[in-house]
């Protein structure tokens, strides 16, 4: 594998989310996303009085959210739309390609199928790391402006561990992009991987510990500042780490099994 | 007095808001109106767009262009 | 001459169903050599197999003068019957991206990308998207992507088959030029195009090698003398030539001079050995039997004869 043409590759994807205007509008959305939430935790008592028919004189009651929970709704509006939407927007990442032809053309080429499959994931994780990057500041901002500062360590972590959560997913996506030819059957078995993941751990939190779907909460305690890093945070770090890797060879071995399908 | 600096506030607050939204309808539009194809009728696509908040142009940027 | 490429024994099977059936040929260097066949007789299957990029159930491909270690894809450049590029880039940048992939320095690329646009008549268009380009401008970027890395072969499937008579025109004309600097292999099923362009042909029917070798001898070793006789629509000369056709089989005297008669409607074919004994005979038929004819032709076989013999079995 060389690295001048895993760049190449690379260079490619970005021209390629620049082109398609992906590399815009998603960190705009996720932007969006950030602001919105404290943006309602903060006018939601006025919204519930203009819009609810209230008895005259009721007084609303709502305890005021500290920074951190209105971080933590952020990141979990990010865990479900943000998702959804880089799901989609990934989708096609290698069956597009495959379907059309265009990955013949560059697969006869002398390149080597990790190098296609990691580029295809690193134009991923960029376009990730860096929306969410974007729409987690702008709701820290917010929360500054309009509740209280939330240190900078406590966020920092709690971005790491969804990066990882939302890594975890995308490597899914990009691994049933290259298993199945339909795009959608790409994104919705990942968020369907999600989804299970996400429902276990709520079920039976004891028992899935070592999962990927418990970063979720360990970036919610991490915010709030009640971290103890327990035996199972580095289970599911670790676990984490692995399951990205295997994906990602998992990409790169189906794909040499079959370069393509046209 | 107390009024015009709440309103003042607000409309600092909300701008941004505001603005994202703008830029994202416009990047739709124009994409849209210069799309050779549209997955569906580009009236259609421009109406969603244009009214349809937030939704629109992320429905559009996802689904309404062929793949290129 | 040298040997470039040697395939023996290449087989592939989907399932229960074999393409591919265990063909075996080699390529010389710098010669142009067209694998020829009806559609579905597995020359996509081969050409895809020999680029890598499907996996060969059995069989080896073989380069010389590939080091050791280096990856064979490197000495190849395809083009594919319709080749699919990113159609938000402009040509140029695909060629140079290309050139890139391929090892190429940046200067390099660039510099490769210029002349082949200029080469393949695309360097009006270099600069605009590849989305808008025809079908023939696209066939014609695909080959400069193919060639950005002078290739030792340049491997092709059917690559005027799905043009229009104009592009094919001018794809057809590149590859002329073309041929002279490389060693080119390409699929077609149209013989016409083979032998424009090809020193060898390989024919290939059903998924095996039917025949081969280069065009001229093949041309010569398989010219038959042949007699075409066309008759008028008229029931006694007509009732002859079915006669005549059960007759050679079982006469001596005929049988020995005539090698096969071919009979449709009232055209009359008849593949001869000896084509003086043949022609008299014949003649003397007519004459005898008042045969009403409206041609008669003696002539060659042409290698459209061979072709649809070899592949219409």
């Amino acid at each position: 594998m060389s690295a001048v043409k895993l760049m190449t590759l690379v260079r490619k994807e970005w021209l390629e989310q620049l082109r398609s205007f992906k590399l815009i509008w998603i960190p705009l959305v996720f932007a969006l996303l950030g602001i919105m939430q404290p943006l309602t935790n903060y006018y939601m008592p006025v919204i519930i009085e203009k819009a609810g028919n209230m008895p005259e004189g009721a007084v609303i009651e709502m305890p005021v959210p500290s920074g951190a929970e209105v971080l933590a709704g952020t990141l979990s509006q990010f865990g479900m739309i943000g998702l959804l939407i880089l799901a989609l927007a990934f989708m096609g990442a290698v069956s597009g390609d495959r379907n059309s032809g265009a990955a013949s053309l560059v697969l006869v080429k002398p390149v080597s199928f990790l190098s296609f499959i990691l580029s295809k994931w690193l134009g991923m994780m960029t376009l990730l790391w860096g929306a969410l990057l974007i729409g987690y500041a702008a709701s820290w901002y917010y929360t500054w402006l309009l509740f209280e500062t939330v240190d900078f360590a406590p966020f920092l972590l709690s971005y790491v561990l969804y990066g990882l959560w939302f890594t975890f997913i995308l490597t899914a996506v990009l691994l049933f992009s290259t298993l199945l030819r339909s795009a959608a059957g790409a994104a919705f078995s990942a968020l369907g991987l999600a989804l299970l993941l996400t429902a276990l751990s709520g079920i039976a939190p004891k028992y899935m510990g070592w999962s990927p779907s418990s970063l979720t909460g360990f970036a919610y305690e991490a915010v709030q500042g009640g971290f103890d890093a327990s035996a199972s945070f580095g289970w599911s770090i670790g676990v984490t780490i692995l399951l990205i890797a295997a994906g990602i060879a998992g990409s790169s071995a189906l794909l040499r099994r079959q370069p393509a399908l046209d | 007095m107390n009024e015009t600096l709440e309103l003042n506030k607000l409309i600092g607050i909300l701008a941004p808001v505001l603005i994202i939204q703008f830029i994202l309808m416009i990047i739709a539009l124009v994409q849209c109106i210069k799309a050779e194809e549209t997955r569906g009728p580009k009236v259609m696509w421009v109406l969603i767009i244009l009214f349809v908040n937030l939704l629109g142009p992320v429905a559009f940027f996802l689904f309404g262009r062929r793949k290129v | 001459m040298k040997e470039l490429l040697q395939v023996n024994g290449l087989v592939k099977a989907f399932g229960q169903a074999q393409a591919v059936k265990g063909i075996s040929f080699h390529i010389q260097e710098g010669r142009c050599t067209a694998l020829l066949g009806p559609n579905g007789a597995g020359k996509t299957t081969t050409i895809r197999m020999l680029t890598g990029l499907l996996k060969p159930t059995a069989g080896s491909i073989q380069f010389h003068g590939l080091r050791a270690g280096e990856d064979r894809r490197s000495l190849l450049g395809y083009l594919p019957q319709s080749p699919a590029f990113h159609n938000w880039m402009s040509g140029m940048e695909y060629v140079v991206y290309a050139g890139r992939l391929c090892g190429l320095s940046p200067a390099e690329a660039k510099q490769r990308a210029k002349e082949l646009l200029e080469r393949v008549g695309l360097a009006e268009a270099a600069k605009r998207r590849i989305g808008g380009y025809s079908g023939g401008m696209k066939q014609r970027l695909g080959l400069a992507q193919a060639l950005v890395h002078r290739p030792k072969l340049l491997v092709m499937d059917e690559p005027v088959s799905a043009l229009d008579p104009i592009g094919r025109r001018e794809v057809l004309g590149l590859l002329k030029e073309l041929k002279s600097e490389t060693t080119v292999l390409f699929s077609t099923h149209v013989l016409h195009d083979a032998e424009e362009l090809c020193d060898d042909v390989i024919i290939i029917r059903s998924g095996q090698v039917a025949l081969q070798g280069a065009l001229p001898q093949i041309r010569s070793e398989h010219r038959r003398p042949i007699i075409e006789l066309k008759l008028e629509e008229h029931a006694p000369s007509l009732e002859w030539a079915a006669g005549f056709e059960q007759r050679t089989s079982a006469d001596e005297r005929l049988s020995a001079t005539i090698e096969e008669i071919e009979r449709q409607g009232t055209m009359l074919r008849l593949t001869v050995k000896d084509m003086d004994k043949a022609r008299q005979a014949l003649t003397e038929e007519l004459a005898k039997e008042k045969v009403r004819f409206s041609r008669l032709e003696a002539g060659y076989s042409s290698l459209e004869d061979l072709f649809m013999k070899v592949v219409g079995e």
